[in-house]
């Protein structure tokens, strides 16, 4: 247990404890899991877009490199490792479940520093630049459903559509976004 | 039933949107395409891709399965050692239950704009959202709520009503209001925000961020954040 003598109280820091992660190393499972598992889940959330999916791709991920990753190991090595074994794995669960043939290309997006920062802001950030570039009625249906929560239907009556169009003009606006993304923003 | 591709991804949005796991099909290389933008679009909501309590246990206990089933890994990583390392990762990320965790969706249209007070989480398009009654937060207590979209904290200091980020800024881990101590706990790394957002002691490498305020207000009977 922690006793509070020490922890690091604002105004009083020692600056030589402060180490860049670039020449660090992970001595152990411990270290590797406890400085990654968050981000994992958020790398693999983001693309997935739900925690049950999420769920079982972060520990397919850390399953594959725990059985083949040998440490000690550069904490650059490591992370790099483990994002690209989450392009894998990610790309094998759009193949299994969506019958996807090139989900992989669209994972190569995921660079392979992914995991050093693994802030919700970068997610809200890019979401919000690619709505800002997306015509207005494309960036209208995509706010009221990802952001306000509406229901096709609610959405539909918002802009004076049938639902039906409301449908198409998402899948539109999702396929622009998609496309946006790619040219871009990477 | 014949559906078009509007129709299969429009399902699996609503599935995102209601947090299930989303049904599987065969979709088509655009389907494909637009569905994964859809993951990113339900990400950027604050907190939507933080895994809880629950989600970390099952996960290191997977792993440990795994270790049990293959004997031979023990040459690098023993089963102890993992134990232990989910024991206390699983520990630091003890998750409060919120008081009276209040989620609201209401429909309705952008309210006026405005609010003020932060920049950092002042959307470009938001409306004001009841998220409890001025009764439920006396003076001198913090309050976790949620609107769906973001995890906040409201806080009543002496009748002022303010409102913070409930997500700690380091990695991500929900905070955890201390009313006597009139700050946040951070249960992943011994880490703690004033009522203001501040940092006031940390233990980690370098001081992390404070959190961002979230625009609130009171209205009639209810204390309301602007969230998008």
């Amino acid at each position: 247990m922690v006793s509070v003598t020490e922890l690091r109280v604002v105004g009083s820091a020692e600056p030589d404890d402060v180490r860049g992660t670039e020449a660090a190393v992970y001595p152990d499972w411990e270290s590797v899991y406890e400085d990654n598992v968050v981000g994992i889940y958020q790398l693999v959330f983001r693309k997935v877009g739900n925690a049950a999916d999420a769920e079982d791709l972060a520990a397919e991920v850390l399953m594959q490199t725990l059985k083949t990753l040998r440490l000690p190991a550069p904490v650059h090595n490591v992370r790099a490792y483990l994002v690209k074994t989450a392009r894998t794995v990610l790309a094998d669960h759009w193949r299994r479940y969506y019958a996807a043939k090139e989900a992989a290309a669209e994972l190569q997006q995921v660079p392979p520093d992914a995991l050093t920062s693994p802030r919700n802001s970068d997610a809200a950030e890019r979401a919000q630049r690619l709505l800002a570039l997306l015509p207005d009625h494309s960036r209208r249906i995509l706010e009221l459903r990802f952001l306000r929560g509406y229901s096709v239907r609610e959405a539909a009556d918002e802009l004076g559509v049938t639902e039906s169009n409301a449908r198409v003009l998402q899948f539109r606006a999702l396929r622009k976004a998609a496309d946006l993304e790619l040219e871009v923003l990477r | 039933m014949t559906d078009s591709p509007a129709d299969r991804v429009a399902r699996f949005v609503d599935d995102l949107l209601h947090r299930r796991r989303p049904r599987r099909f065969d979709a088509t290389q655009e389907e494909v395409e637009a569905m994964t933008a859809a993951a990113g679009m339900v990400s950027a909501r604050v907190g939507a891709d933080l895994p809880d309590k629950a989600a970390l246990d099952r996960i290191h206990r997977r792993l440990a399965a795994t270790l049990d089933e293959s004997p031979a890994l023990d040459r690098h990583v023993t089963r102890r050692m993992l134990l232990r390392t989910f024991g206390t990762a699983a520990a630091a990320m003890v998750i409060g239950v919120g008081l009276d965790e209040v989620v609201t969706r209401q429909g309705k249209p952008p309210a006026e704009a405005g609010g003020g007070g932060s920049t950092v989480l002042m959307p470009d398009a938001g409306a004001w959202r009841p998220v409890a009654s001025v009764t439920q937060l006396p003076a001198g207590h913090a309050m976790t709520v949620s609107t769906g979209a973001i995890d906040a904290v409201i806080v009543n200091d002496g009748g002022a009503i303010s409102a913070v980020s409930g997500i700690c800024t380091h990695l991500g881990c929900k905070l955890q209001p201390d009313d006597a101590g009139r700050k946040l706990d951070c249960p992943c790394h011994q880490t703690a925000f004033g009522w203001s957002g501040k940092v006031l002691y940390y233990r980690l490498k370098a001081e992390p961020a404070s959190l961002p305020q979230i625009p609130s207000r009171v209205n009639g009977d209810q204390i309301e954040l602007f969230v998008v």
